[in-house]
């Protein structure tokens, strides 16, 4: 007999019961609202440097190299020598450039991340919030980064970052179709829109996860999902939109300093959320990869629900980089002939096979 | 508390509405847009229709302004001399009157027929969920199935002419190749 949810993981909210018995009741909704966002605030940041030195120490080994070495050990102090670097240069803007816009974009990518971040369920009440929607949501708010690519790209004053701009909108308009088509799929199957749901929709063994659950379309689905979210956040082997030898840096070409530096995180940390949208949709969250067996499982539930959430989401994380530095960029017609020709007619195929499934009941 | 929310973000809508259609650069305008779309889903959360605010999110944040803006960044001469006419004052002066008049007309209008008022506080609407909309919109009894099949017709006829476009500009430039 499996333990229900509710003795698996109870409800302690420690610090929000502290601050309820601390302050009056309208107060401390505000207050715990605040500490929901500063904690996600500082989530972000720390987040941008350890994706940072991370991918720095990916890509080093796979090149046979050993990546940054000098600041502290094994390099470990350079994210932040680089962020005082980047806090201190000048920001230099083009001649003619759109002030306005132009430091108004660097701030979109990053703020896209942030607003996903808050619907994340990262453990059982380790969520800032539960919008019934939360797909949608998701799907809305990263229209956000989009906007903020196509906006730095023309605000550049520059034909490299426009053009860059242009292709990235392309591409990420484009994919975020595959993307909206396989979250359907996932929404079918768990029953549910909320984020939260869907994750208890994958409770039990890991063969309860949706990459195992729905016989063999789960896998298709899930690398599906992440060819395409791969895609969406321009990164190699679909980086045509900031391709060193044709375009020189893309949209961020005009950008230095700490504008750069919010792309940069904005760019890692939209990968790590993205990595978390995986983790929850295909690999069961924060739920603890159980596999029926009566000694081990009750040791791995001992492990804290969003220990496992982290450790799934930097798994997914180490695969973007895998990709993007073993893989040849691709050309820009190949990235469209390979969404609108086969990855579209694909993610239906696979919803319409989903749905006789689920009709069927062959799921699980 | 929420009467004064609900203040706070109706007047982010009308400024940012009208910054979107008075400011001369277009990009600026859009922006703006962005802003007010944002300010309509928060009124909208405030009303309890969640979904409602998340497909404006997703919708018009997430697609239309996207693809308004791929449209503005290929128009030429953005931004350069491209001001809006000038209106004399007097005619602001009078479009000013006439809106206030009709404004004012509606007051008197509906503080003396209450009972055309739409009773929100009576039977506040209950927060629909996503199941009952798309139950709703698939049932054939009391529902929207018929729109939806039309939509759907609609938006394969529109897709099948985007196709149908592209291919005619390939076909010339085969026949002018050899």
């Amino acid at each position: 007999m499996m333990p229900s949810s509710a003795e698996l993981y109870p409800v302690n909210n420690f610090i929000g019961d502290l601050v309820r018995s601390i302050f009056q009741q309208p107060a401390a909704a505000v207050i715990n609202g605040l500490l929901a966002l500063l904690s996600l605030m500082a989530l972000v940041g720390s987040l941008g440097a350890v994706l940072i030195f991370l991918e720095r120490k990916v890509s080093a080994h796979f090149q046979l190299r050993f990546g940054p070495m000098r600041v502290g050990p094994h390099g470990l102090l350079q994210p932040l020598a680089d962020g005082i670097k980047s806090i201190f240069k000048e920001i230099i803007k083009p001649a003619g450039a759109d002030t306005f816009i132009f430091f108004l974009a660097p701030l979109l990518p990053v703020s896209a991340a942030f607003l996903v971040l808050a619907v994340i369920p990262f453990d059982h009440h380790l969520q800032v919030a539960d919008p019934a929607g939360g797909v949608l949501y998701v799907l809305g708010i990263s229209g956000l980064s989009i906007l903020g690519i196509l906006l730095a790209g023309w605000a550049s004053n520059n034909k490299y970052s426009l053009l860059g701009a242009m292709r990235s909108g392309a591409q990420m308009v484009s994919f975020e179709i595959s993307i909206a088509l396989l979250m359907l799929l996932i929404v079918m199957l768990s029953g549910t829109a909320s984020l939260r749901g869907i994750v208890l929709a994958q409770e039990g063994t890991i063969f309860d996860w949706w990459i195992f659950k729905l016989p063999f379309l789960g896998i298709v689905a899930f690398i599906m999902y992440l060819v395409a979210s791969t895609a969406e956040l321009n990164r190699t082997p679909f980086d045509i939109a900031e391709a060193e030898s044709e375009l020189t840096g893309g949209f961020a070409t005009e950008y230095s300093g700490i504008s750069f530096a919010m792309f940069f995180l904005g760019e890692f940390v939209n990968m790590f959320v993205a990595a978390c949208l995986v983790t929850t949709f295909f690999l069961g969250g924060f739920h603890a990869p159980l596999f029926g067996l009566p000694v081990i499982d009750p040791l791995l539930n001992l492990i804290p629900g969003f220990l496992w959430f982290f450790a799934k989401a930097f798994l997914i994380v180490f695969l973007y980089m895998w990709f993007r530095w073993t893989f040849p960029r691709v050309r820009v017609d190949q990235l469209m002939y390979l969404e609108w020709k086969i990855m579209l007619p694909a993610s239906l195929i696979l919803l319409m096979l989903s749905g006789l499934f689920v009709a069927q009941g062959w799921v699980g | 508390m929420n009467d004064f929310l609900f203040y706070v973000i109706a007047s982010a809508v009308a400024l940012l509405s009208l910054l979107a259609v008075t400011l001369p650069n277009l990009l600026h305008g859009a922006i703006a847009l962005v802003g007010s779309f944002f300010a309509t889903a928060a009124i909208y959360i405030m009303l309890q229709m969640e979904f409602l605010a998340l497909a404006q999110i997703a919708l018009y944040v997430g697609g239309i302004v996207v693809f308004m803006l791929i449209i503005i960044l290929l128009t030429n001469d953005l931004g350069v001399d491209n001001s809006l006419s000038r209106v004399s004052a007097g005619r602001q002066v009078g479009k000013g009157v006439i809106i206030a008049g009709f404004i004012t007309a509606l007051c008197l209008f509906f503080t003396s027929n209450p009972s055309l008022l739409l009773r929100t506080t009576e039977h506040r609407a209950a927060p629909v969920s996503i199941d009952e909309i798309g139950i709703r919109l698939l049932s054939t009894s009391n529902g929207f199935i018929v729109p939806f099949e039309v939509i759907s017709l609609l938006l394969l006829a529109a897709l099948v002419g985007a196709v149908v476009l592209s291919r005619r500009e390939n076909k010339t430039e085969e026949k002018e190749k050899p």
